[in-house]
């Protein structure tokens, strides 16, 4: 018993810290690019690791009115976007708490995280906050259904939610995405990854401005560790939404399980693709302007679409 | 292994049904697009892989004459028709967005609906036994002609009502080609002349209805005017 059990933890602590380290350098990378691509030199790719150390480093003012969900909330918000992540597989097709849920667990822990993160917002009691959970909900249940179709089209595939299983399932078909009902499913998906993690044309990640804001003006009261904490759940669940949609669609270099030599390998082809998005995501937010939130359920009504269609199309051919 | 041996024919169609989606995906964004000209553009994409289409037919299914359709569909519907609705839409000075009578979110939904008619539909022709390419290109075709139906109802300005006009024609010409790889050449080049003609004569038409009523929405074209 006691081999298996090393060999599990193992791999729990293998992929907690991938996920810990990995998650700002994307976030980094993704900034970088992005100013090279407007001719800015940038900050450095190692900038959300410093803000991190600073934020933490800080003291915390904490409104007056706030009660116990505003100190709750950062770290709801962390462990459950954490447990998420250990849920989806990264290097290889098993996940390490993969038995404890599938993707539905999966969307629901990021679901929970987000209704904190929408009564932190409420109960600081300020406007903004109050503004930035309605528009904050308004998208996700929007976005979630579509999220949900585009999965299951995965799942019917595999024969099962298990996020092990669709993985494993689609190991040794490189070239799967290119069927209709893959492609569909992958373009719902995209939609949905763009809106769950606030890019350009749903939600702009840089700015501060009231008109617009929208996870900003949710987390406006937080200061110092508590901000360091949900600064880090963002760019963590962010990081899991764009492991889930490469190792779902493009199966390249996945490895079925964790041994020796082949995670190593894993661990490359991991950061290939995922760097392959991020220069995805970074010139689709380059090209293209925010859109007014009123136009947001247009692009979500696409996604939702585009997931019924991947749905109806896998049982129909 | 990157590369499954497969059948030459399976291949092809593998690729039709591919780029028939994608197809089916530019029609969907068409019914989203507020803007003209983005709009225009959306049909030229739409109409390169509708020629890809049929130059991928011709050349799994040895059907030379198919790449005469395919260049043709690349000379007007990729090249000369956008020019010339870009053209119009640059002369007439359009500057406001397209506002649909089904609000756009309603709009894709009820795309999509029509998309499962056009499948069923579709599954009604589907014979295991038959040998060919394309049965999700059919679908497809159904789908891109019943959305085109419907961005036509939807819209109210003339020249819009003509990109789904054409839109649905490109509908047409995926069932024929997809169906029988092919109409006599002849056949076709009638289709590619009458659509460019269509496309000039109501490109004329929009533009003589907006010297008229000083707009080409046509909801007010109700009123007789001496």
């Amino acid at each position: 018993m006691t081999e298996r059990m090393m060999i599990r933890l193992i791999e729990n602590a293998a992929q907690l810290f991938l996920l810990l380290a990995l998650a700002p350098l994307v976030t980094g990378v993704i900034r970088t690019l992005k100013a090279r691509l407007q001719t800015r030199r940038g900050p450095g790719i190692l900038q959300p690791y410093r803000d991190l150390r600073k934020l933490f480093r800080k003291g915390m003012v904490i409104p007056e009115t706030a009660s116990w969900i505003f100190a709750a909330t950062p770290w709801v918000v962390f462990f459950s976007t954490l447990l998420a992540g250990l849920m989806i597989p990264m290097v290889a097709a098993e996940a390490p708490l993969g038995l404890f849920g599938g993707v539905l667990a999966v969307i629901y822990l990021l679901g929970l995280g987000r209704f904190f993160l929408a009564l932190s917002g409420l109960d600081s009691g300020s406007s903004f906050g109050g503004l930035g959970s309605s528009r904050e909900m308004t998208i996700s249940a929007l976005a979630e259904p579509a999220m949900m179709l585009a999965i299951f089209t995965v799942a019917i595939g595999a024969g099962s939610t298990g996020l092990t299983e669709i993985a494993g399932a689609a190991i040794g078909q490189n070239w799967r995405f290119l069927a209709p009902a893959q492609m569909f499913a992958f373009a719902a998906l995209a939609l949905v990854l763009i809106a769950e993690t606030g890019r350009i044309p749903v939600d702009n990640p840089d700015t501060h401005l009231e008109l617009t804001m929208i996870h900003e003006a949710m987390i406006l009261e937080y200061s110092g560790p508590y901000l360091a904490l949900i600064e880090w759940a963002v760019s963590i669940k962010q990081l899991v939404l764009m492991t889930l949609l490469i190792n779902c669609f493009w199966p390249i270099g996945l490895q079925p399980t964790w041994f020796g030599f082949g995670a190593l390998q894993g661990i490359g082809w991991l950061l290939a693709k995922l760097l392959f998005l991020s220069c995805a995501i970074v010139l689709l937010e380059t090209v293209n302007a925010k859109m007014r939130l009123f136009r947001v359920p247009e692009l979500l009504a696409v996604a939702f679409t585009l997931g019924s269609l991947a749905l109806v199309s896998t049982f129909l051919f | 292994m990157l590369m499954m041996p497969l059948l030459n024919l399976q291949l092809g169609d593998r690729i039709v049904t591919l780029m028939a989606a994608l197809v089916l995906v530019l029609q969907i964004a068409m019914v989203s697009q507020r803007w003209i000209v983005i709009h225009i553009r959306i049909f030229a994409a739409q109409s390169l892989f509708l020629a890809m289409i049929a130059a991928t037919i011709a050349w799994f299914n040895h059907a030379p004459h198919l790449y005469v359709a395919a260049a043709l569909t690349l000379v007007v519907k990729v090249i000369l028709v956008p020019i010339l609705f870009e053209r119009l839409v640059k002369r007439m000075e359009i500057h406001e967005e397209i506002e649909p009578f089904v609000n756009v979110p309603l709009s894709v939904v009820i795309a999509g609906g029509l998309t499962l008619v056009g499948y069923v539909v579709a599954a009604s022709f589907y014979r295991p036994d038959a040998p060919g390419l394309g049965h999700n290109a059919l679908a497809v075709a159904i789908s891109l002609f019943l959305i085109g139906f419907f961005t036509m109802i939807n819209r109210r300005k003339a020249l819009t009502q003509v990109l789904a006009l054409l839109s649905l024609e490109n509908g047409l010409f995926l069932a024929a080609i997809s169906l029988t790889y092919g109409m006599p050449l002849i056949v076709e080049l009638g289709i590619f002349f009458d659509v460019l003609v269509a496309a000039m004569v109501l490109g004329i038409l929009v533009y003589r209805i907006r010297e008229t009523f000083e707009s080409v929405d046509v909801s007010r074209l109700r009123r007789l005017r001496g």
